[in-house]
């Protein structure tokens, strides 16, 4: 990146009692990046956006924004936080919640009013400006929410899970909202459990697991780093009867240890796909599980993250292999 | 400090004040339903008018020829009257046994046997009468008795004194037989003797001619000053819990709701935070106490003094101002207790509710225990709600009102300080958690 590094975290850790939550961890932002925080549940990363927020104090390390302390006030109203509950008043209108936050963030007069209404339009909630957030849906809150980051207008957004909870159609429009954000220039810390939601918006990527950093880097190079050369995905015509049984099978063919199997699907890293997938195919057929597709495709970051932490992540949950 | 955040708290905690059913009903209803229920329940409009007392009579006086007789004395009772009002509503039994137990029952306050010759020991001697106090209710037993015996030393004197004007008429025809017309008694002045026996005689029937006449202060006396005193009971029963409760879930609420975080993420500190919602507090029991008042004066007719120009008045409302300070400071000393919004508010309403009523405020000093006293003594609160009623409803002056408001200023500044001392800790605690 030629950009200049706007945050700098170096060093940082964190613990509540006797559990860690932030181990150590160390990287730079440059301006105007989408920076991933990738790691499941648990991970750390909502403490370490809770401190570069000013929210919580590190116990040691150092976390600077521009050169400046992340708890110093005047670093407060460049950042801009969005916590993963859509928490807003659901006694207050949609306009008086941003209202509230725009006092918050030092910002009066007449002009308030008008941009808390320009947000509220572009997150598609223009008409429902009026009304208590009580009578708003989930998805909703979540955009009012994502509208009331925005307020002071932050030159660094830090996102903590923006869309989990949201239908794929919301969730692709708040995508687009976070691009158009970078396009603006704006720089973005994007926690997230969701592979392809990194994947997609992230220029690079921390994959986090129990408190550390295990690997950084742009999506691509870290799947060219650390993922096999191609995954095999295979959709079951019914749910195995012995899946552990299938899947020490089909090791043998795997590259690493890399089978997993849920939901009536099974995925395989493979170094030689051409030569490796027949062979599954006919393995399966012997063991008398039917096929519905099978499919060659690229891996992802979630291949990724299994290969550096044993480990797969389904939904908010991880799961071992 | 960030004036547009303090500004932004200040409205939005108004606002979610004022659109909660709850917060309504503890701010304005609860305090109304008192007042009124002590306006027209317990100090009703004929508060302060005399009472009269349901009494039962057994007369065995019926075949009497005395012209004072059980039949006089029945009469006397149903006509006997205190500031226009009858004293008595008489019911005539046949045997006592009946009236008896009427007054057990509590339908009567008290009762009278006339034995048989009542009119001639009257005449000639000294008459029996049995007479019960009853209740018919706690309050009313004191008042009965009082009642029953005044009446009795009322018509005893009365009795006695045309007892000793009838014995002089008949010493004056016949003494001129016996004793010369102008004897004088030297040790009582040279007076003829005469004059001085209607002096002794009267002296001996009621060596005592008191007369009695009401200079009470109006206050204890006027329906509109209790009022205006419990009018002001209201309004420190209602700051205590409010005030208590405003400071108990100041940081609680915003954690529960899950915008403390963000709130510590923006621009505005825990200072603002702090000061804005002390600020709607403050406007919030401003109001609660204005509402109270209106109440208080009109539909209820309470005294309240009010007058620009008096100094002891604006004193009064600082002095309003100082008390909700400080019991936002005991609300924000609780919430290091209290774990949930709905904990702090329950713990501030029983607090509240039992200091008003133990501590002086709702109920009169006067009425509690001498060990409950003590409370009321030592607790400023009461010092400010008494000194605001002695300013705004019985016209003390600003200098005597002055070592109270000294008193509850230092208070409200410790009580504060501690409490900002644990609004911080608390805050510290729910960021970690």
């Amino acid at each position: 990146m030629a950009a200049d590094v706007c945050l700098m975290v170096r060093d940082v850790s964190k613990r509540f009692g006797d559990r860690v939550a932030v181990d150590g961890v160390s990287f730079k932002v440059h301006g105007g990046e989408i920076y991933g925080l990738l790691g499941p549940n648990g991970a750390g990363k909502t403490t370490l956006l809770s401190m570069i927020a000013g929210i919580l104090e590190p116990d040691s390390g150092e976390i600077s924004i521009d050169g400046l302390n992340a708890l110093n006030p005047r670093t407060r109203r460049r950042v801009g936080y969005c916590p993963q509950d859509p928490i807003v008043y659901d006694n207050l209108t949609g306009l008086e919640n941003m209202m509230f936050y725009a006092g918050l963030h030092g910002l009066s007069g007449g002009h308030v009013k008008r941009r808390c209404r320009e947000l509220l339009d572009q997150m598609g909630l223009g008409e429902y400006a009026g009304r208590r957030v009580k009578t708003y849906s989930g998805g909703m809150k979540k955009r009012l929410s994502f509208a009331i980051t925005l307020i002071g207008d932050p030159e660094i957004l830090l996102l903590d899970e923006p869309t989990t909870g949201m239908d794929p159609r919301i969730r692709r429009s708040v995508w687009e909202s976070i691009l158009r954000l970078k396009e603006e220039g704006k720089t973005i810390i994007l926690a997230t459990h969701y592979m392809e939601e990194a994947d997609e918006l992230s220029d690079r990527v921390a994959i986090m697991d129990l408190g550390k950093i295990v690997a950084e880097g742009s999506p691509e190079g870290l799947k060219n780093r650390y993922g096999p050369k191609a995954v095999i995905d295979v959709e079951l015509s019914k749910p195995a009867i012995e899946p552990e049984a299938m899947i020490e099978k089909i090791k043998p063919y795997a590259s690493g240890d890399g089978v997993m199997y849920g939901d009536g699907k099974l995925r395989v890293h493979v170094d030689d796909p051409d030569i490796v997938s027949p062979r599954i195919v006919s393995e399966l057929v012997r063991m008398g599980v039917g096929l519905k597709t099978l499919k060659i495709t690229t891996p992802t970051l979630e291949d990724v993250f299994l290969r550096l932490t044993g480990r797969r992540l389904i939904g908010d949950d991880v799961e071992r292999h | 400090m960030m004036w547009s955040a303090i500004k932004a708290f200040i409205v939005k905690e108004l606002k979610l004040t004022f659109r909660s059913k709850a917060s309504i009903f503890w701010i304005i209803a609860w305090p109304a339903i008192w007042l009124l229920m002590t306006a027209y329940v317990f100090v009703p409009p004929a508060a302060g008018q005399p009472m009269t007392l349901k009494v039962g009579v057994v007369n065995y006086d019926v075949g009497s020829t005395s012209p004072f007789n059980g039949t006089t004395f029945i009469q006397i009772l149903n006509e006997s009257e205190y500031r226009g009002v009858k004293l008595f509503q008489v019911k005539v039994y046949e045997n006592e046994t009946l009236m008896l137990e009427d007054i057990r029952r509590g339908r009567l306050d008290g009762g009278f046997t006339i034995p048989e010759g009542f009119g001639e020991n009257i005449i000639f001697g000294q008459a029996r009468l049995k007479v019960y106090v009853g209740a018919r209710s706690l309050q009313s037993a004191q008042i009965a008795e009082s009642i029953l015996r005044g009446f009795i030393q009322g018509l005893n004197n009365g009795i006695s004194m045309r007892k000793v004007n009838e014995t002089l008429r008949y010493i004056e025809i016949y003494s001129e037989k016996y004793m010369p017309k102008n004897l004088t008694i030297p040790v009582a002045g040279n007076r003829s003797w005469l004059d001085f026996m209607r002096d002794w005689m009267i002296g001996l029937a009621s060596p005592i001619n008191a007369s009695f006449r009401d200079v009470k202060p109006k206050a204890f006396v006027e329906r509109s000053s209790i009022l205006g005193w419990q009018t002001f009971g209201a309004i420190g029963m209602s700051l205590l819990y409010s005030g208590l409760i405003i400071g108990s879930t100041m940081a609680v609420r915003e954690k529960e709701a899950g915008t403390l975080r963000r709130i510590l993420a923006s621009p505005a500190t825990s200072t603002d935070m702090l000061v804005g919602k002390t600020l709607s507090g403050l406007i919030t029991l401003g109001i609660m106490s204005a509402i109270i008042v209106i109440l208080g004066v009109y539909p209820c007719g309470a005294k309240i003094i009010w007058s620009p120009m008096n100094p002891a008045h604006w004193l009064a409302i600082i002095l309003l101002v100082l008390v909700s300070i400080m019991v936002i400071g005991i609300g924000m000393i609780l919430s290091l207790i209290a774990r949930t919004a709905e904990s702090a508010s329950n713990l501030s309403v029983v607090l509240g509710l039992m200091l008003a009523f133990i501590a002086g405020i709702w109920f009169p000093k006067s009425w509690l225990p001498t060990w409950m006293r003590f409370l009321a003594d030592i607790f400023p609160a009461t010092w400010a709600i008494d000194g605001i009623r002695s300013a705004l409803v019985y016209g003390a002056t600003a200098a005597e009102l002055m070592p109270t408001f000294l008193k509850v200023l230092a208070a409200a500044i410790i009580s504060y300080l501690i409490g900002v001392f644990a609004y911080k800790k608390t805050l510290r605690k729910y960021v970690i958690a």
